[in-house]
């Protein structure tokens, strides 16, 4: 295969500090304006594709891509077989259990049955069980934070960077249940066959990293 | 409703159908296959699509028990369809073959099932082909698997094989001389498992692992290379039983030197496998067109005692479609077989079934017309056919060659074949 690693990247939030970093690292020069126009960037160094966050272990788990930048929220719900390599510090959010305020939960009294609404279904299961609640789930797909107010859930299990949401939703954090950044994957394969070249990339964007020159700052 | 819409002409997702040249390779990877295993000395044998639930059970660990199709039998017993076929051909050694002269040599092909979401990418039916070694312990019994496994791939035409050879203890052996406490091995362990490095390295931060193991753990996946590494590993440790795993491997590479496979071997001291179920060397098989391995086997020492029949066992199973999966990306051959259509005059049909079979006896795939093609000399024949004409001659175009005469195209098709 000519033209180096085949690389995914997330669209959204981790995309702009996604390819600061691979042009800091010296992986790829890229700009991510240029991918306004098209989705798949040739570079001497690399291939770059950009794709939703939840395909990016698609496409590295069945192989389209050798390795990819994806949130580690994203990977809670998709479980793939890629070897996840690299803290990559940027993107940073949490995973919290949040309340209304003035309900017996956000005083940290657990009630007998709860119904938790969340987008991150598998990461909340994970967290009520080490607690050792059984918490209905109600999987959404958006606007978490208008669950409890409509009496659909009486908690929300949700992502949050800067807490501003839950605080203009009358939510207070409980509990976290999780930290996430985005990660460095690579195919199962591609780190057997292209073993050289995946650890170069993971060792550059290692050190990138370290040095404090990827200064991204999450969404 | 129109016709595509009809439930009858449906198919259920995550299942294809095999047609033309994909079906063609299909089949003669798994004839390539199968033929190697018998050309060293393995015993064909064929097992149920369908097992008990709890012997499929014990060969899957709990992870994919969800992953089967499961169903009732009319006696309420549950019955599963095989995800593998390891599991039913050791149920075959304790029950049928207990007393036989050991090591067995035995080998298999078939389908296997998943019931996964369809939508993933993932297929839930894949066709596989294996061979176990039973009733020796040693390292010769490892090396040969991986040999056979080699030479399988190459008879099917699948070229630029890696072959990663690792050790199912040596990870474990690591964790237990790294002066881990119970709690944070297991957190360490789940996380090599989970393939996720950076829940290896917090899960790591503030024990009381030695420097030596810290190291090695971190840097499991560059812990790849020729025999040269088990020396850099090893100069690194100072407990035992990692030291024999480092040991075991170096004889398994000389081994290896012997079956004259070593180019493309890479020992891979991290290898990431069911630790549970392996028990001594294990080895998966890579293409640089795919993103799956190949093939995987190892040696299994424990399943047999499950089934009441204590014996040492070793390896592997090939996965038939990602090797054609990788044939078809461009680094070996299709392997599709052309069929020679033969057309005859009206006035020589009576000749042309015995023309047919001769050209068959000699290896030539032949589809007879079923009707007389019509006497036109002057028009010429096309890539792929012969014909009988009236006159008796057989004008031919195969292969890229062109010529009259039987014995002409018989030897076309002998330089063809080599």
């Amino acid at each position: 295969m000519s033209g180096g690693l085949r690389l995914a990247l997330p669209g959204g939030a981790l995309f702009e500090d996604a390819c600061r970093l691979l042009s800091d690292a010296g992986v790829a020069d890229i700009d991510a304006s240029r991918f306004d126009r098209q989705l798949k960037i040739a570079t001497p160094t690399a291939t770059v594709v950009k794709v939703r966050p939840t395909d990016v272990p698609v496409y590295v788990e069945m192989g389209a891509c050798d390795a990819g930048i994806v949130g580690k929220d994203i990977l809670w719900e998709s479980p793939r077989d890629c070897y996840e390599l690299v803290d990559l510090h940027f993107g940073a959010c949490r995973l919290v259990l949040g309340a209304p305020q003035g309900s017996p939960l956000a005083e940290g009294r657990f009630p007998q049955s709860l119904r938790a609404a969340t987008k991150y279904p598998i990461a909340a299961r994970r967290f009520f069980d080490s607690l050792g609640l059984a918490v209905e789930l109600i999987k959404l797909h958006g606007s978490v934070e208008l669950a409890p107010a409509m009496g659909l859930a009486d908690c929300v299990v949700d992502i949050t960077a800067t807490g501003r949401t839950l605080i203009a939703n009358h939510l207070v954090e409980v509990a976290e249940a999780g930290r996430s950044t985005a990660r460095l994957i690579s195919n199962q394969a591609s780190l057997k066959t292209r073993s050289e070249a995946v650890n170069q990339l993971a060792a550059a964007l290692r050190r990138t990293v370290t040095a404090g020159t990827a200064t991204g700052s999450g969404p | 409703m129109s016709a595509l819409q009809s439930p009858a002409r449906g198919r259920a997702g995550g299942f294809a159908d095999w047609i033309g040249a994909a079906a063609q390779r299909r089949r003669v990877v798994t004839e390539a296959f199968v033929d190697t295993f018998a050309a060293w000395g393995y015993e064909y044998l064929s097992t149920p699509l369908v097992e008990p639930l709890e012997t499929v059970a014990a060969g899957v660990g709990g992870g994919l028990q969800a992953q089967l199709f499961r169903f009732m039998d009319a006696d309420g017993s549950l019955l599963a369809l095989v995800g593998e076929r390891t599991v039913s051909v050791a149920r075959v050694v304790s029950t049928q073959l207990q007393g036989v002269r050991t090591p067995l040599r035995l080998c298999y092909a078939g389908p296997v099932l998943f019931n996964r979401p369809p939508l993933g990418g993932r297929r839930r039916e894949a066709m596989q082909a294996g061979c176990e070694l039973i009733g020796h312990p040693g390292l010769s019994a490892d090396a040969e698997c991986i040999a056979v496994a080699a030479a399988a791939l190459e008879r099917a035409g699948v070229t630029g094989v890696q072959i990663d050879v690792g050790h199912a203890d040596f990870v474990p052996s690591l964790l237990d001389s790294a002066n881990l406490d119970a709690e944070s091995r297991g957190r360490v362990a789940d996380a090599l498992r989970g393939r996720d490095l950076v829940a290896v390295e917090e899960a790591l931060r503030g024990t009381e692992a030695g420097d030596a193991e810290r190291e090695l753990l971190l840097a499991f996946p560059t812990l790849r290379g020729g025999r040269e590494i088990l020396d850099t590993a090893g100069a690194r440790i100072s407990d035992p039983r990692p030291q024999r795993v480092l040991a075991d491997l170096a004889e398994l590479w000389d081994v290896l030197d012997r079956h004259g496979i070593t180019a493309s071997v890479h020992l891979d001291l991290g290898a990431v496998r069911d630790w549970d179920y392996y028990t001594g060397p294990t080895f998966e098989l890579f293409s640089a067109d795919l993103g799956f391995p190949l093939g995987a086997g190892g040696r299994y020492d424990r399943l047999l005692a499950a089934f009441g029949a204590d014996a040492p066992a070793t390896g592997f199973v090939l996965h038939v479609d990602r090797c054609c999966d990788a044939l078809l990306r461009g680094s070996g051959q299709n392997g599709k077989v052309e069929a020679l259509r033969l057309g005859y005059s009206a006035e020589r049909a009576g000749e042309a079934p015995a023309l047919a079979a001769r050209l068959r006896q000699a290896g030539v795939a032949v589809a007879l017309e079923l009707e007389p093609t019509a006497r036109r000399r002057e028009e010429p024949v096309v890539e792929g056919m012969a014909r009988l004409d009236d006159d008796g001659a057989v004008l031919w175009r195969y292969r890229g060659e062109e010529g009259s005469g039987v014995e002409a195209l018989l030897a076309a098709h002998a330089r063809g074949a080599l």
